[in-house]
């Protein structure tokens, strides 16, 4: 059993090998219990492969974990009750409908009042006018809440979800990341593993840097945007774009400008105050609009002086 | 209800809702059971009944003894009867039939006057098979022929002692085998992309992070396949009563043999399933092993057709057993030199192997 205050999480220098391949190489975490956990990194990082050691799909070759109180592998089903999992891909049954999906899965876990249960959560994911629709027939955006609605059917103590936002439309993103804040507020664990920083920025507490299986960094998504800077959308026409990005690249607050198809795009550097870029832009010609948003991912690996 | 049945409750249910979404696939199903009957007998009965024109020249009593006896020749002919010899031969030339018999005006006369009366054969030689059919069974119900008049120069007795009580049909007996082929390749086919498509769609994944076993699961979809397959067999079963008329000496035998082999053949393609976890190519393989190990297996014949060696390659198939204990059933015949308790156990060896095997490369490590 979970003991009181203790991490629901604890990694301890482990390595993990697939196929004669080091993924993970000497990971060291821990994952406090009711907080939104980022594991941030690109492809092939490892994500994917710390999640399914947290799961028990795999198990490390050496080091210890600690999940819920349970060191690793673990293959009670007390364990496996208190845990839920989507996976990178949907993994739902595709002739099945959304509701036959839920019940199927209700009765692997012995929810108790499944049909209530199956309805509540349906409601709390917008999916209740699609409970009868095959799965096979859904959006992405449709199957990717239909399979969080299964891993959280069973009210689990921990979440984990990889890529939640995978090739779903900015409704079902943001439907998607409210379900997860929900989660939060009721105290659940949740491990998010992702490749957008504007989604670790949006939704975790704290964001562990994954890159070539070791963690670089282990801190909140803010501070992690000011180790990297901001940078800032400037909608305008192109020469306009042009002449800003020529110009404000000479300005020491402006590391890295980039022409793009409605503008240009300006990275900050760390400590920049936006403001005082921004107030330059009337000087290159007239802007139709602009954003101040997080950097992209290859800024956070460049901060952390790796490749971009 | 605890956990374990509940599991398996669950994953028969959601097959049976995933089969019935799939109209199609049951349809095929259905039509591959029947059509696989019919191949196995096709052999068998392309190689009988010749198709044969008689041209009856004479219309007395001897050409009429004479036909009958083509008739009783077991197996070998199918008369139609026709009164011009000339648009007879262009029929056999066209190839819509394989031989042409005419008895000549006088053959009933001339025979009562005890003279030799030659009776011309044409045959389409087109392949050696059907000519030597026919060569041999024209000389043989010549022979009932001379029998039934007691002519003294080719009367013959034969001292026979039978094994069986009974004959039994060449096509009959393919026709009880072809039962066991088809339950292979219909419940292991099923069972085995069942288990494939759990791979193939991720799903397996789920299942091994759950409370259960994912074979637990994996078994209820297993024996909603098994449903489904035996509905398919109690067609092709119904073909075999009533098409080709064969009546089993152990009906209730029968019908339990054949449950029990859907049981024990759906394990085997789930053991395939979880090993290949690939739909296509599991469903190649069965198919693909299905025939051979069914050639090996006796199915044809009870005699060792080609020696010892493929019969003791046979009893590592578990169709070998099935068509032993299935022969029994159908015609009381005994086709292998174990008893049927032995080749009832070895099948249930087969089924328990084959879980182990589908409960070994589901686990979490083979995901």
């Amino acid at each position: 059993m979970l003991e009181v205050g203790a991490d629901p999480i604890q990694f301890s220098d482990v390595h993990c090998s697939i196929s004669g391949r080091e993924i993970l190489k000497g990971i060291t975490l821990r994952v406090m219990r009711g907080e939104i956990m980022g594991i941030l990194g690109r492809n092939g990082a490892g994500k994917t492969t710390l999640l399914s050691l947290i799961s028990g799909l795999r198990s490390q070759g050496s080091g210890t974990i600690t999940v819920l109180g349970a060191s690793l592998p673990s293959h009670e089903a007390e364990f496996r009750r208190r845990m839920g999992f989507v996976l990178q891909e949907d993994a739902l049954y595709q002739e099945l409908t959304v509701l036959e999906n839920l019940e199927f899965s209700a009765s692997l876990y012995e929810v108790q009042q499944a049909r209530e249960r199956i309805l509540e959560v349906l409601d709390v994911l917008g999916l209740s006018d699609r409970e009868n629709q095959v799965v096979s027939t859904l959006s992405g955006g449709l199957k990717r809440r239909t399979a969080i609605a299964r891993a959280f059917l069973h009210d689990p103590d921990l979440f984990i979800i990889d890529e939640p936002t995978l090739g779903v439309d900015a409704d079902a993103r943001h439907a998607v990341w409210a379900y997860l804040r929900l989660l939060k507020s009721r105290k659940k664990t949740v491990v998010v593993a992702t490749n957008y920083l504007d989604e670790a920025l949006a939704l975790c507490d704290r964001v562990a840097v994954l890159e070539t299986g070791r963690i670089l960094a282990v801190e909140e998504p803010r501070e992690l945007v000011r180790r990297t800077g901001s940078c800032i959308d400037v909608e305008c026409d192109e020469p306009t774009a042009q002449k800003i990005a020529s110009g404000l690249i000479e300005v020491k607050q402006v590391i890295r400008a980039e022409v793009t198809l409605s503008g240009v795009s300006l990275f900050l550097a760390r400590g920049a105050r936006p403001d005082e870029v921004m107030g330059q832009f009337s000087r290159y010609g007239s802007i139709e609009g602009f954003r101040l948003r997080a950097p992209d991912l290859s800024e956070v690996f460049k901060s952390f002086g790796q490749r971009p | 209800m605890s956990q374990t049945p509940r599991a398996l409750v669950a994953g028969m249910k959601a097959e049976l809702r995933r089969l019935r979404r799939s109209r199609l696939l049951l349809a095929l199903v259905l039509v591959q059971a029947v059509t696989f009957i019919l191949l196995v007998t096709l052999f068998g009965l392309t190689g009988a009944f010749a198709p044969t024109i008689v041209v009856n020249n004479d219309h007395g009593p001897q050409a009429q003894i004479l036909i009958n006896a083509l008739q009783n020749d077991h197996h070998s002919f199918s008369l139609t009867f026709m009164d011009n010899a000339t648009m007879a031969k262009q029929l056999v030339v066209k190839g819509d039939y394989v031989a042409l018999i005419v008895i000549p005006a006088g053959f009933s006369q001339g025979i009562a006057a005890g003279n030799t009366v030659p009776v011309s054969v044409f045959i389409d030689n087109i392949n050696t098979d059907m000519t030597s059919d026919i060569e041999r069974a024209v000389p043989s119900a010549i022979l009932s022929f001379g029998e039934v008049n007691g002519f003294g120069g080719i009367s013959t007795t034969v001292a026979e002692t039978d094994l069986y009580p009974h004959d039994t049909s060449f096509i009959d007996y393919m026709v009880a085998s072809a039962l066991v082929l088809d339950t292979l390749i219909i419940a292991g086919t099923l069972s085995a992309l069942s288990v494939a498509e759990e791979f193939e769609s991720k799903t397996a994944k789920m299942l091994a992070v759950s409370p259960v076993h994912p074979l637990v699961p994996l078994v209820g979809r297993i024996m909603a396949t098994a449903a489904v397959s035996a509905g398919a067999i109690a067609a092709t079963v119904f073909i075999a009563l009533f098409s080709y008329g064969i009546m089993p000496d152990f009906p209730l035998e029968m019908l339990s043999i054949l449950v029990f082999c859907v049981v024990i053949f759906s394990c085997v393609g789930a053991a395939l399933g979880a090993i290949m976890k690939k739909s296509l190519p599991v469903a190649m393989l069965v198919l693909g092993i299905a025939l051979p190990l069914f050639l090996f297996s006796g199915s044809y014949e009870p005699q060792r057709f080609d020696g010892n060696l493929i019969w003791l390659a046979s009893h590592f198939s578990p169709e070998y057993y099935a068509v032993g204990l299935m022969e029994h059933a159908v015609f009381n015949l005994t086709v292998t030199p174990e008893p049927l308790m032995i080749l009832a156990l070895t099948l249930v060896g087969f089924g328990a192997g084959a879980l182990a095997l589908a409960r070994f490369f589901s686990g979490r490590g083979f995901l």
